[in-house]
């Protein structure tokens, strides 16, 4: 029967040819390294320049070509351009294979496509967001954004400040990369976010797991890579307005960005402004140990905040070599929990505190960041040569009342250096500088070497202290190579060696303790940290292999990372003003050391899609705050003394995604985390680790439609949240129940005239449930996570000169 | 597909491993326990400058109590009422004043070992003066804290006075 109709067809075809005079029909399909389809490809015969792009299958045809010899050119983002000679005398048909190209991938924006095969191409487990996954998801900031993501979740500290955790690693084990560049702040800290403008990302790469080898120390839980990759549009100029608004902490945002580009040269800008009030909690007190603060309108005081963003990019493309250079400023000012902070539960002026849910009194932190990269690619034929250069200024200064603790006078001396409010202050300026080049062998094999260097000047200031001032420098180098076995597999392999040293500078109070030696009490200055000076060194290495034969995708991966201790670790001596404990760092610990296997497997259809990536994890070393029976009695006010030591540490867990389409535009999906730790020696031997995030799924009904009246893209999705509780806890966190929460989000572009503007709205916690996250930072003084929230995003294109329509 | 059924046997041996292979942790806070008949001192008590008192609290655990420094007492001013008690109840407080020369007083002290429940007893003398002169009197705040073996803590926040005697 088919042959029947190919026959029939053909010898049409053929008569067609015939009457119309001696043309012909080139039909082709373009598909992709892993055999996918390739959609939305140029195809163009040169020298007629006589194009088409393909359709959604990945098929082309190009109609009433007269005989004769042509170049056949077939060019997608994100690959390599294919060039063939076609002869035609008669109807033909071909096929043809293009290749990622690893050497443009990132001036791209990463399309699903790339994203696809990027995936398939990374032996660790990722994930790949861009903007518009981050405008359907938007939370109070980046990192709320991509909690949903299987696998991440965040450490909060009121509305708009979160840090990541990957597989319930954080702070100093992830490293969040911006452009090329590693961010460096007080990563150590858990009250304060991560100082990156979440519309300032463009495209984000999540890895899970250790990457050391590629990211150096830090990176031994996994990688939040962040790119502004866009490059405008040759003879463009147009800007993008972004508006936001928010119920819950009645937040208002907007972010306006211009971007333009003449031949080589480009530029864009970008203004941020945030502004925030209270937010509210499902619950009218708090419950501090057991002292009931009652709350204001369900608000809780002084957790207002704003946000003043920055951004500058210029850059110049030329056919072999691109560079971009960047500037940034990101700065906040954000109110702590006035009941909760210091060192026991605090009685507060309600009527000052009450009077605005916008004002931001004491206590406050303020935190400015500012960045200069420079980020240059130079290419040609086989060899790739990459140079990132960095400049950061981190800094955070914490105010609040003076009340003077442990043995600080009753009044503030005015003869001291600091002000009074000023609790604590960190000011880090960090250099970095990276250079990276890979040589292509063979279209099978590919070489990459590369040098990460860094210099830290951390200073310190206030009338509080915690850490020292240090001087941290750290240099590593890695190679790295990757074999294609066969069309469908491939394996990669990865050596590093790193070396750093830490100074920290001696610190002593500026008040003086009572010291009882002998009976006879002597008043003087504490010492609390000394000069110290160590140097570490270590190497790493990663073996991974990726199969990926027709519709499923497998991967394994087996590495060592490792991670140096940090100032806080080596060095700490003083109060944390959240926790309400002591904290004793340890001069003696050496790097940690993880080994990791990672496995992947994912099965890909038109209508069905799952995958798992489960994971084992050992930890010869882990550096972990170890909470004593002691009591400290010369800072503070006899806060329980925490050790760091080091211990050995057993991980697994797994994520799982999988939807399905049931009808053409409704797809029902599945997203799950699980991860399970345990400490196999020391004090704490048999518990797990502080802030496990329990186990959690998301179920997820999705609509979508490319059009609906005057709207496109159209979507609504639920998602229904479900969180085991944690009871697997460490001393001095509380078991966190389970809960259940409704999210719904939906949202679309609308046609007003020429312009297409792009709506999501969302409601998040439907249901205004009570409901604590063993994760959140508030957790410990049972503060309950936000209730109700909706939240709208605009985003107008305005478009200030037409792009010239670039005939090819 | 062989490689695939490998890992996922040895992923699952492992989990059952560690599910299985579990003692009794303890996850319990302990207790300080103000109801004993005759505790010292409760929220809203007086102290006097010059005198000694027993300081006598129940602390209770449901596994075993910290011993070396296990428990400390801090006794603060509280002149500008930036403290609050943790107790229900509210005290009557003086007027806000500024500090001139207050009382301070930060001091831990062990637990016999293998306890899960300690009587405390201690004597604490409270001094009428230090080097800077006379102390101030007012409203303080006495804070105790208490560990167990495990590391949980445990905080209680009272409200006192400490007066000179004979002043007032």
């Amino acid at each position: 029967m088919n042959k029947l109709i190919v026959l029939l067809l053909g010898m049409t075809l053929f008569c067609m040819s015939i009457i119309a005079q001696e043309t012909y029909l080139l039909s082709g399909h373009v598909f992709d390294e892993n055999k996918l389809p390739l959609p939305g490809a140029t195809v163009m015969l040169l020298p007629e320049k006589n194009g088409t792009v393909t359709n959604a299958q990945g098929d082309f045809s190009i109609n009433n070509l007269p005989k004769g010899k042509y170049v056949l050119e077939i060019s997608f983002v994100g690959y390599k351009t294919l060039r063939d000679s076609v002869s035609i005398s008669k109807n033909i048909v071909v096929k043809y294979r293009l290749q990622a190209s690893l050497l443009t991938l990132q001036e791209v924006v990463v399309t699903d496509h790339a994203a696809e095969t990027l995936k398939r191409e990374t032996s660790l487990n990722i994930e790949v967001v861009n903007t518009e996954y981050l405008k359907q998801n938007s939370g109070g900031s980046l990192m709320q954004s991509l909690n949903r993501l299987p696998g991440i979740s965040t450490i909060d500290i009121g509305s708009g400040q979160s840090k990541p955790v990957i597989r319930g690693l954080g702070f100093n084990r992830v490293v969040v990369v911006e452009n090329g560049v590693k961010h460096e702040g007080q990563q150590w800290g858990a009250d304060h976010g991560l100082e990156i403008d979440q519309y300032a990302a463009e495209n984000i790469e999540v890895v899970k797991g250790p990457a050391s080898l590629m990211y150096g120390s830090d990176a031994i839980g996994g990688v939040i890579d962040i790119n502004q990759s866009a490059i405008p549009t040759d003879g463009s100029l147009k800007a993008n307005l972004d508006l936001m608004g928010k119920s819950n902490n009645n937040l208002f945002g907007s972010s306006l960005a211009v971007y333009g580009r003449k031949k080589w040269f480009f530029a864009n800008a970008r203004l941020t402004y945030i502004d925030y009030g209270d937010y509210k909690v499902p619950t009218d007190s708090i419950d501090i140990y057991s002292y009931k603060a009652a709350l204001h309108k369900n608000k809780l005081r002084n957790t207002a905040g704003n946000e003043k963003n920055l951004h500058l990019q210029v850059g110049l493309v030329k056919k072999y070599f691109t560079s971009k250079f960047f500037v940034s400023t990101v700065n906040s000012e954000s109110g702590f929990f006035a009941n909760a902070h210091g060192l026991e539960p605090r009685n507060v002026d309600v009527e000052l505190h009450d009077k605005s849910d916008r004002d931001i009194q004491f206590p406050y932190q303020e935190v400015s960041h500012l960045k200069l990269i420079n980020k240059s690619l130079w290419h040609k034929n086989a060899v790739k040569l990459e140079t990132d250069f960095g400049f950061q200024r981190n800094n955070r200064n914490e105010w609040s009342e003076y009340v003077s603790h442990g043995y600080m006078p009753a009044i503030f001396p005015d003869t001291l250096p600091f002000s009074a409010e000023l609790e604590r202050a960190f000011d880090k300026y960090i250099y970095s500088a990276n250079v990276k080049g890979s040589y292509t062998l063979s279209e099978k094999t590919l070489f990459t070497v590369g040098l990460n260097s860094d210099y830290q000047d951390n200073r310190i200031d206030g009338r509080g202290f915690i850490i020292p001032t240090y001087r941290q420098t750290s240099i590593g180098g890695f190679l790295y190579a990757k074999q294609h076995l066969s069309e469908i597999s491939l394996l990669q392999a990865g050596f590093r060696y790193d070396y750093g040293n830490l100074q920290t500078q001696e610190y002593n109070d500026w008040f003086m303790s009572p010291i009882v030696n002998n009976g006879d009490t002597i008043w003087q200055y504490l010492n609390r940290a000394i000069n110290l000076n160590r140097d570490f060194s270590n190497t790493s290495w990663s073996i991974g292999y990726n199969f990926n034969p027709e519709q499923w995708s497998l991967k394994v991966n087996v590495g060592k990372s490792f991670r140096m201790p940090i100032a806080k670790e080596l060095a700490a001596n003083g109060v944390n003003y959240h926790h309400f404990s002591y904290e004793v760092g340890n001069a003696d610990l050496s790097p940690e050391i993880s080994y990791q296997l990672d496995l992947g497997l994912e099965y890909n259809s038109m209508k069905f899609a799952i995958g798992t990536t489960p994971f084992l994890n050992y930890f010869s070393n882990y550096i972990y705050l170890n909470p004593s029976s002691e009591h400290d009695r010369l800072y503070g006010n006899g806060n329980q003394v925490f050790y760091y030591n080091q211990c050995e540490v057993f991980r697994f867990g797994a994520e799982l995604h999988a939807h399905y389409q049931i009808i053409k535009p409704l797809q029902i999906g599945i997203i799950g985390e699980y991860v399970y730790s345990e400490q196999l020696s020391g004090e704490k031997k048999g518990r797990t680790l502080p802030f496990s995030p329990p186990a959690s799924a998301i179920l997820n009904i999705k609509y979508q439609k490319q059009k609906i009246k005057y709207f496109e893209n159209v979507y609504v999705s639920i998602d229904y949240k479900l969180t085991a509780p944690q009871n697997n806890i460490v001393p001095p966190e509380e078991t966190t129940a389970g809960y259940q929460l409704i999210n719904l989000s939906l949202g679309g572009d609308v046609k007003l005239k020429k312009q297409s503007v792009n709506i999501s709205f969302q409601i998040q916690n439907l249901f205004n449930t009570k409901y604590f996250n063993h994760t959140n930072y508030y957790r410990l003084i049972n503060v309950p996570d936000p209730g109700r929230n909706f939240i709208l995003n605009i985003s107008i294109p305005i478009s200030i000169k037409k792009i010239k329509s670039n005939t090819v | 597909m062989k490689q695939i059924k490998l890992f996922s046997l040895i992923f699952l041996a492992m989990v059952i491993f560690t599910t299985c292979n579990k003692e009794e942790i303890d996850k319990q806070k302990p207790e300080i326990d103000l109801s004993m008949q005759g505790t010292f001192p409760l929220n809203c008590d007086t102290l006097y400058f010059g005198e000694s008192f027993d300081f006598k609290v129940l602390f209770k655990d449901n596994a075993e109590l910290g011993s070396t420094k296990s428990y400390s007492i801090d006794i603060h001013h509280n002149f500008d009422h930036h403290s609050h008690s943790t107790e229900v109840e509210n005290c009557k407080s003086e007027e806000k004043k500024d500090p001139i020369n207050p009382f301070t007083f930060i001091e831990d002290y062990d637990i016999p070992e293998g306890l899960d429940m300690y009587e405390t007893n201690i004597k604490i003398t409270l001094p009428t003066t230090n080097n800077s002169g006379i102390l101030d009197e007012g409203d303080y705040h006495f804070y105790i804290s208490l560990t167990d073996k495990e590391g949980w803590s445990v905080q209680k926040g009272l409200s006192i006075k400490i007066l000179h005697r004979g002043i007032n």
